[in-house]
């Protein structure tokens, strides 16, 4: 593998080298009360981990799109950047007795994830693994669900953990790979016939459901599973990626609107049958009904809505304390948006916006740009997993949908969440290689 | 000026340098990412003239007939399926044969694992091949011509 020149990536990668000790640096002084910039450590570390990767993929001939990673790097290190002004003590991990505070144990899982997104973007060079055995796949990751459910932990009122020893994390996140890949390889198998002949019902053109059969079963089977582990923010996002990944594969606009359908009345049904919707679904309308006691996150939340304003209070100098602690629940996680909103202001809050939506942008350009049928909706389907979970969690933190309990990726603390969307990245770098490959460029 | 405004200055310096470089930064993005979209209108409108068709050269069984120009889509099923785009009747093609798209900037042929394969210029191809506009396509025993 010849050295490859990625210069955009280092061009785009190097402001980082200044941006994340500095915004580490301003939490401290505003901490500390003096002109202290405070240990930068994970600052620096989390700057050498951006380049290290960069020089890997320098050194093992990557020629994948060059934005891709400055997105994620940029949109971690602002993370990273709140997540270290927080209390430390919110979150972290035990580690033979020794207490690791929460931007700590980040750090540790941006390490572990980067590894992983290298890897998978040099070295995954035969997609046959995941297209020809897309049933194994997708019997995997059911079953990987049915045991989530029966032996998971419960955590918020939603089922979606599992403990093997010391390590507790998400298998929604596996499991949202899982589901693009198995659809990918079956439509990218099925794709004529499921864009072709119809048969009608009076005026209305009906697909030809036979065909979507296999498709439809497996899928049912993990929104029913999902649905009963009260995820209905996966549920949302799974039901999401499949119907765009439907309609980029067949152009019928009237997959997309019976889905829209039965979208609805589901939820109405869901709404009706199940106590934590209803709760939910009452809570989004109006919260103020009940500001102590079920609504107490979201008021919490539209209130630093509200304080931040345009400009945002200041890095570290927002997020005013209640009794000792942040009034708003899982903030390092479901609601690090509404941190970042706060203390940034809209203009913070849009600029992390921004960089989502050039990234999905880059990854519907790698779909466009692929060679074959299995690589572009792939790429698809995991360009809308990214984009959507992080429209997703930014219209619950707003209140714009009913909340869900979704991570925002990149940003949000968790190591299952980083390592998913660092191993999506990895994947669509990976397509955008063999596709730069073939034409003897580089993206 | 005392010890308090200079911090509270420095403060304010900060916070401003912290959002301006994020700023610059998408702005770099947004150049890179403009660029790139440039460069793809460029070759969208060379291609706008319509992206291709096939001409039929040879067919033992007369469907398609021979000289017919078969206009593409930008995504195409070959195959003796009748609901193909390009339907072809010869007992040496398969249902689903093979798939002719678009993509990009340019044609790609795939292979649908059809019993007798497909054929690229003579050669027979095992995975998504380019194809250039004259290169000429056999399905069974049919053989057609990309062209403009």
């Amino acid at each position: 593998m010849a050295i490859t020149w990625r210069g955009t990536e280092l061009r785009l990668l190097l402001p980082l080298v200044v941006l994340v000790p500095m915004g580490f640096a301003l939490a401290h002084i505003v901490a500390a009360g003096k002109p202290d910039p405070g240990p930068l450590g994970l600052a620096l570390a989390y700057v050498a981990l951006v380049l290290g990767a960069h020089i890997a993929l320098v050194l093992l001939g990557h020629r994948g799109d060059q934005l891709l990673f400055p997105l994620a790097a940029t949109t971690g290190g602002v993370g990273l950047v709140m997540l270290n002004r927080l209390p430390q003590t919110l979150a972290g991990m035990n580690l033979f007795g020794v207490e690791v505070g929460m931007a700590t144990t980040q750090l540790v899982w941006f390490a572990i994830s980067l590894v992983a997104m290298v890897a998978i973007a040099v070295f995954f060079r035969d997609d046959g693994i995941l297209r020809h055995y897309k049933y194994t796949w997708a019997l995997a990751g059911a079953g990987l669900l049915v045991i989530t459910f029966l032996f998971g932990t419960e955590i918020n009122g939603a089922r979606l953990w599992l403990s093997i020893g010391p390590v507790t994390f998400q298998p929604g996140e596996a499991i949202k790979i899982v589901l693009v890949v198995f659809i990918a390889g079956y439509l990218a198998e099925k794709r004529a016939l499921l864009a072709g002949a119809n048969r009608r019902i009076g005026p209305i053109k009906i697909p030809p459901l036979p065909y979507l059969l296999p498709m439809l079963a497996i899928f049912a089977i993990v929104m029913v599973m999902v649905v009963i582990s009260k995820d209905l923010g996966i549920a949302l996002l799974f039901y999401g990626i499949f119907l765009t990944m439907l309609f980029v594969a067949t152009g019928r606009r009237s997959y997309v609107l019976i889905g829209l359908v039965l979208f609805v009345a589901g939820s109405y049904v869901a709404y009706l049958l199940f106590p934590h919707v209803h709760v939910r679904v009452d809570n989004w309308l109006d919260p103020f009904a009940d500001p102590t006691g079920t609504g107490y996150q979201t008021v919490q939340a539209l209130y630093a809505f509200g304080r931040g304003g345009l400009f945002g209070e200041g890095l570290g100098q927002g997020l005013p304390l209640i009794s000792g602690h942040i009034p708003i629940p899982a903030i390092e996680t479901d609601f690090i948006f509404t941190a970042i909103a706060e203390e940034l202001g809209l203009v913070g809050a849009f600029a992390l916006l921004a960089l989502a939506a050039a990234l999905v942008a880059r990854g519907l350009r790698i779909a466009i740009l692929a060679r074959d049928d299995f690589s572009s909706l792939m790429a698809i389907g995991l360009t809308t997993s990214l984009g959507l979970q992080t429209l997703i969690i930014v219209a619950g933190n707003a209140k714009l949908i009913p909340l869900t309990g979704i991570t925002f990726p990149f940003v949000s603390y968790g190591g299952s969440s980083l390592l998913a969307s660092f191993v999506v990245l990895g994947l669509l770098l990976s397509i955008s290689h063999r596709t730069a490959a073939d034409e003897g460029t580089t993206g | 000026m005392t010890t308090e405004d200079t911090l509270r200055i420095l403060i304010l310096a900060l916070q401003l340098a912290f959002v301006g470089l994020l700023y610059l930064l998408l702005f770099a993005f947004g150049r890179s990412l403009l660029r790139d979209l440039r460069s793809a209108e460029r070759t969208r409108e060379a291609a706008r003239q319509g992206i291709g068709r096939l001409t039929v050269l040879e067919s033992p069984e007369d469907e398609p007939p021979v000289g017919r120009a078969i206009a593409l889509g930008p995504i195409n099923s070959i195959g003796r399926n009748v609901n193909s785009t390009v339907y072809v009747e010869d007992d040496f093609a398969s249902a689903a044969h093979a798939m002719l798209t678009f993509r990009g900037r340019s044609w790609f042929v795939e292979d649908q694992g059809s019993t007798n394969g497909t054929y690229v210029n003579g050669h027979r191809i095992d995975r998504p091949v380019a194809l250039s506009y004259g290169d000429e396509l056999m399905i069974g025993r049919v053989r057609m011509r990309l062209e403009r």
